[in-house]
């Protein structure tokens, strides 16, 4: 029996909200001093099946991660980012597949469209440090869409943090192909946090997942970091339809 | 040096009704071959929810099984998962001198806490936790095998003073060992006299230094048992054929397949940031290896796949590396005929065992058969 694989329709998944990415030759970028709020969360894993392309399968319990970034400096000024990520493995690699990004820079959402994919949209995103808690909000049209909550605030080390690359299904402005492009960052920490996970909003549908399938089941983990994030050039794409093993393409060293 | 086979009980989809039957039938029927040849162990691991991975969440039966078939193979029970959600210390103490009982003086135990937040997120065990529980287990098991009567305040458990029941046949108890996947582990086990259980490949450079700084501290260790038990174990693949490309060929689809199914489970370290959990554990560290450049047949260094001589050529290493005792993963998600395995084990019998014979008639550690 074949292994367990998305279900994902990656054609009719990108109408809703992919962009164009303008080749593989991007410039790294250095995110200095940026504030990450990072949520992993179970999902139910028979649905979210359908929301891992056909390229990647499930963790075993699925799982998703909620994130809100705040880049206080970036080559085209401050912006701040909001993502909702469905985590799985292309090959023997863990991998997050990214549903849909906010961000509150039309600058930055170009920008990262074009150079890693990102399927960025127009939305407002807060992360507010308070002593007892650490809040993270995404707006959209003027929607709250996502509310998470960091408590109970307790210092840990960067190194016992792990984030894991990300996937984006972009169009291929060359060709016009869609493609998944997997964007691997590196993070210098300066501080990390853990605390106990708050999820007070999701609007699934707001972040792509229009046929109800994210389900959210056990809360997991919750942190909070301040990281330099170097934003690599482009090693590897995807093919969205076929598995990692036979799809995947290296486009730089 | 001696030899063993390792069973996760990887069972492949669909799992109709005789499907988890035929494996474990062919976990036993090879483990009752191994006894034949002349293997030195069998261990099975305590794995839970691990799909199609391993469906070995019940390893005293299977090992109760095996000591039942066999004669002279000793039955590892390991790890066990010494967290009270997964495991209560008493039953722990009694189910293993139970075993040890039934097998005649046969039992090893090993010791362990876990890896997956699949597992530890499945019994609602917090991760910052297990290193701790471990360690009131590992000194209160002894304690409860060897005294008449026995009570305990501790941290994560605790019991009023009564006599647990049965005692074991091996005298003064069983072997301990401890599961090594994290660095530093092997340390842990030094100092506490326990064997070290390696469940990771690393390089032979890596391993050696490893099991030097385990031997130079188990000499000043304060051991948890009534005796030190200063073994190292380390876990490797086998398939062993007499025509390289088919042993090499086969070998490889293990070691793919083990390494595919591995990735599809959750490290505690990757859901879960907790410096109780440094390193990926068990399964990545394995698969990194597993997947190193290899040699000119693609053959990860040290992994004992292809024709004999290979074969023999890896164990050397891992011998000369420090290493006594290496127990052999034979399959994953029945990706090899059972035939094949059979006839691997009979053909690493054959010509690879009496490379080693004299060692492996020596009387195994205090506590022994």
């Amino acid at each position: 029996m074949p292994p367990r694989l998305g279900k994902l329709d990656a054609k009719a998944f990108a109408e809703r909200g992919a962009r164009e990415i303008l080749g593989y030759k991007t410039e790294p970028w250095t995110l200095k001093q940026a504030q990450i709020l990072n949520f992993n969360h179970e999902i139910d894993d028979d649905l979210g099946d359908y929301l891992l392309p056909r390229t990647m399968h499930p963790a075993i319990p699925a799982y998703a991660t909620f994130t809100v970034i705040v880049c206080p400096e970036s080559p085209v000024g401050p912006f701040s980012l909001g993502e909702v990520k469905i985590a799985g493995r292309a090959g023997v690699r863990p991998r997050d597949f990214v549903l849909r990004s906010f961000c509150d820079s039309a600058d930055a959402r170009r920008e990262l469209a074009e150079r890693w994919g990102y399927p960025a949209a127009p939305g407002e995103i807060k992360l507010t440090a308070r002593h007892d808690r650490v809040i993270g909000r995404v707006t959209a049209e003027g929607r709250s869409i996502l509310e998470m909550d960091m408590l109970d605030r307790d210092m840990i080390s960067g190194n016992d943090i792990q984030y894991i690359a990300s996937m984006h299904l972009a169009r291929n402005k060359d060709d016009g192909q869609l493609v998944l492009v997997q964007v691997d960052p590196e993070f210098v920490f300066s501080r990390a946090e853990r605390g106990r996970p708050l999820l007070r909003t999701l609007d699934s549908a707001a972040w792509g997942d229009t046929g109800g399938h994210l389900k959210v089941r056990n809360p997991i983990s919750m942190s909070y970091a301040v990281a330099d994030i170097a934003l690599p050039r482009i090693r590897f794409i995807c093919d969205p339809e076929r598995p990692a093993f036979q799809g995947t393409t290296k486009v730089a060293a | 040096m001696k030899f063993g086979i390792f069973y996760e009980i990887s069972v492949p989809r669909p799992w109709d009704r005789e499907t988890e039957k035929r494996v474990y039938d062919n976990c036993l029927e090879q483990v009752v071959l191994a006894d034949e040849l002349g293997f030195d162990q069998v261990w099975a691991v305590e794995h839970h929810f691990l799909e199609e991975y391993s469906h070995c969440s019940a390893p005293e039966i299977f090992l109760t099984a095996c000591a039942m078939k066999t004669r002279n193979i000793r039955v590892g029970h390991g790890i066990i998962v010494c967290v009270p959600q997964f495991n209560h210390p008493i039953k722990i103490a009694e189910r293993t001198a139970t075993m040890d009982i039934i097998s005649g003086g046969r039992l090893e135990v090993g010791t362990g806490r876990s890896a997956t937040w699949t597992e530890l997120g499945g019994f609602n065990v917090n991760p910052d936790e297990t290193k701790k529980t471990w360690d009131e287990f590992v000194h209160c098991l002894p304690k409860m095998w060897t005294q008449e009567r026995f009570g305990y305040e501790g941290r994560s458990w605790s019991m009023p003073v009564r006599t647990i029941l049965p005692k074991p046949y091996q005298k003064p108890h069983p072997p301990l060992w401890v599961a090594v996947t994290s660095p530093g582990t092997e340390v842990d086990a030094a100092e506490r006299g326990m064997g070290s259980l390696g469940l990771t490949f690393g390089s032979f450079k890596e391993q050696a230094e490893k099991v030097k700084n385990y031997r130079r501290i188990i000499r000043n260790c304060e051991p948890v048992g009534e005796f030190i038990n200063e073994k190292v174990s380390t876990v490797n693949f086998m398939y062993c054929h007499e025509e390289t490309e088919k042993g090499v060929k086969n070998g490889r689809r293990l070691l793919g397949t083990f390494n595919f199914l591995a990735a599809q489970l959750l490290a505690c370290r990757e859901a879960y940031p907790t410096k109780s959990y440094p390193s990926l554990g068990l399964l990545p560290t394995l698969r990194q290896e597993a997947a190193g450049p290899g040699d000119d047949h693609g053959v990860p260094e040290g992994i004992a796949i292809g024709d004999p001589e290979r074969v023999l050529r890896a164990c050397k290493n891992w011998e000369s590396a420090g290493v006594d005792r290496i127990n052999f993963l034979l399959n994953a998600l029945e990706t090899i005929p059972q035939k094949d395995v059979l006839e691997s084990l009979r053909t690493f019998a054959k010509h690879v065992m009496p490379h080693f014979r004299d060692e492996n008639h020596s009387v195994a550690a205090a506590g022994g058969r």
